[in-house]
């Protein structure tokens, strides 16, 4: 049987990041001119999206002199010139972006909001009908793509009652965790069956995402995968793969070192390499049911 | 309509995946055109015993994307059409609108294998490792929310 260590997904649930927000010089000089306008500190779930947080952001910049008429969907972050894709958690944002600190950024983290020039060719746009209609629609897409890697359908997410479907979203963007997790849980333990494969992505800073299939177990589920057995097969040049055990101290030693040199980094943490990659899914994945794994060199 | 295609990254499929049949060292299939198809087995194997992914990825390799109308979507003349595995899936999401004559405006909703939509930003490759059913992978394009 497959159990939820509650320890672990309120630790993560709970997980927040401090953030200053300043407001792009040439907005502030077109928007806000004559007004002092300082950075606005605040603290955001990781586990959540940046147009969950929008709305009380914006008032903030408003209410300090920011002549902003537009549309909460034309607002748009920014950090160290990359624009931030509102459709990632804000953990894997800030993970991936500061990838180069090895888990130990600076901080707050420091992102700049933009209320113009809304960069369609990098960001996907948000229906400003209903500016929540597009991150939950993308968030239950990531779902559905989930439950279709472990079970080859989506028929399990499909025969949760509407109401239930609808606690996964309401859940997340209220922060109530009973009502995220009590759905969320059947998800996860795939009703206590192990699921073919895992849903994974690996980042790396500036290149593709790397998806394919992870399977949990070797073929005759006498063997759990752990992370380094993925990551040996996915990055064999970054994560050599365990050669057999070695012989002799001096072998062992010199391992550990190469291993040393990378990290893989979930939920601003690094991650031991022999965590075994079903019960890392189980307890460590995002609400939208995938481990975004970021690797630093 | 075909010269237009002809520029884009997106080649029109003459070859049926039958046809394709030479393998490499990759697991991948070489076409006598010698554009590369990803071929998936039908018995997944373990990670550690699959071949290494070709992460140094050839800029030629191609995914064979198969369109499929659902409700009142038009039908296309020709479903088969190949994609560089690297492009995203904006990519496939512009060349149907352009193939189908649609505008920005007008609604047209893609799904894999009839269950998600992906992200504009997914890469076409990372799909088809994940997604593909016999060599295709398969596109399902409405002009309604079907599976939303």
């Amino acid at each position: 049987m497959q159990r939820i260590d509650t320890a672990v997904t309120h630790g993560i649930w709970d997980g927040q990041l401090p953030v200053r927000i300043s407001i792009d010089p040439t907005d502030a000089k077109t928007l806000a001119s004559g007004a002092i306008l300082h950075s606005h500190y605040t603290f955001m779930h990781r586990c959540s999206y940046l147009p969950l947080v929008t709305e009380s952001v914006r008032e903030v910049f408003v209410k300090s002199g920011v002549a902003f008429t537009g549309h909460d969907a034309d607002i748009w972050y920014e950090y160290r010139g990359v624009p931030l894709k509102w459709h990632y958690p804000i953990g894997l944002l800030h993970d991936l972006l500061t990838s180069q600190y090895r888990g130990s950024s600076p901080l707050p983290w420091h992102i700049i909001i933009h209320f113009t020039n809304f960069p369609t060719d990098k960001l996907i746009r948000i229906n400003a009908a209903n500016i929540i209609d597009t991150p939950h629609d993308s968030f239950m897409s990531m779902i559905k793509e989930a439950d279709y890697i472990r079970n080859g359908s989506i028929k399990k997410l499909m025969s949760l009652s509407k109401q239930d479907q609808t606690n996964l979203w309401q859940g997340l963007s209220s922060h109530d965790y009973d009502k995220f997790w009590n759905v969320n849980a059947r998800l996860v333990t795939n009703d206590n069956t192990i699921p073919k494969y895992i849903p994974l992505r690996v980042y790396l800073l500036d290149q593709p995402v790397i998806q394919e299939p992870v399977a949990p177990v070797d073929d005759n589920l006498d063997c759990e995968y752990t992370l380094r057995d993925i990551l040996g097969r996915m990055l064999p040049e970054i994560f050599p793969p365990s050669l057999d055990a070695p012989t002799t101290e001096g072998a062992d030693n010199t391992r550990k070192s190469d291993a040393s040199e990378a990290v893989a980094i979930l939920h601003g943490i690094v991650i031991p390499i022999e965590t075994p990659i079903l019960w890392l899914s189980q307890n460590c994945s995002y609400p939208d049911n995938f481990l975004h794994i970021v690797i630093c060199r | 309509m075909r010269g237009l295609h002809s520029r884009s990254i997106l080649t029109s499929k003459r070859d049926t995946p039958t046809r394709l049949t030479t393998l490499d060292r990759f697991g991948c299939v070489r076409s006598p055109s010698a554009s590369i198809v990803f071929t998936m087995s039908d018995n997944p194997t373990s990670p550690i015993s699959s071949p290494p992914t070709p992460r140094t990825a050839n800029p030629a390799a191609k995914v064979v994307v198969r369109f499929r109308a659902t409700g009142n979507a038009p039908i296309l003349k020709q479903n088969f059409y190949k994609i560089t595995a690297s492009q995203k899936f904006q990519t496939v999401m512009n060349f149907l609108r352009k193939e189908l004559n649609y505008k920005a405006q007008d609604p047209l909703f893609l799904y894999v294998n009839s269950a998600f939509a992906p992200a504009p930003d997914e890469i076409v490759g990372n799909l088809y490792k994940c997604f593909g059913t016999e060599g295709n992978l398969i596109i399902n394009y409405s002009t309604t929310a079907a599976w939303g």
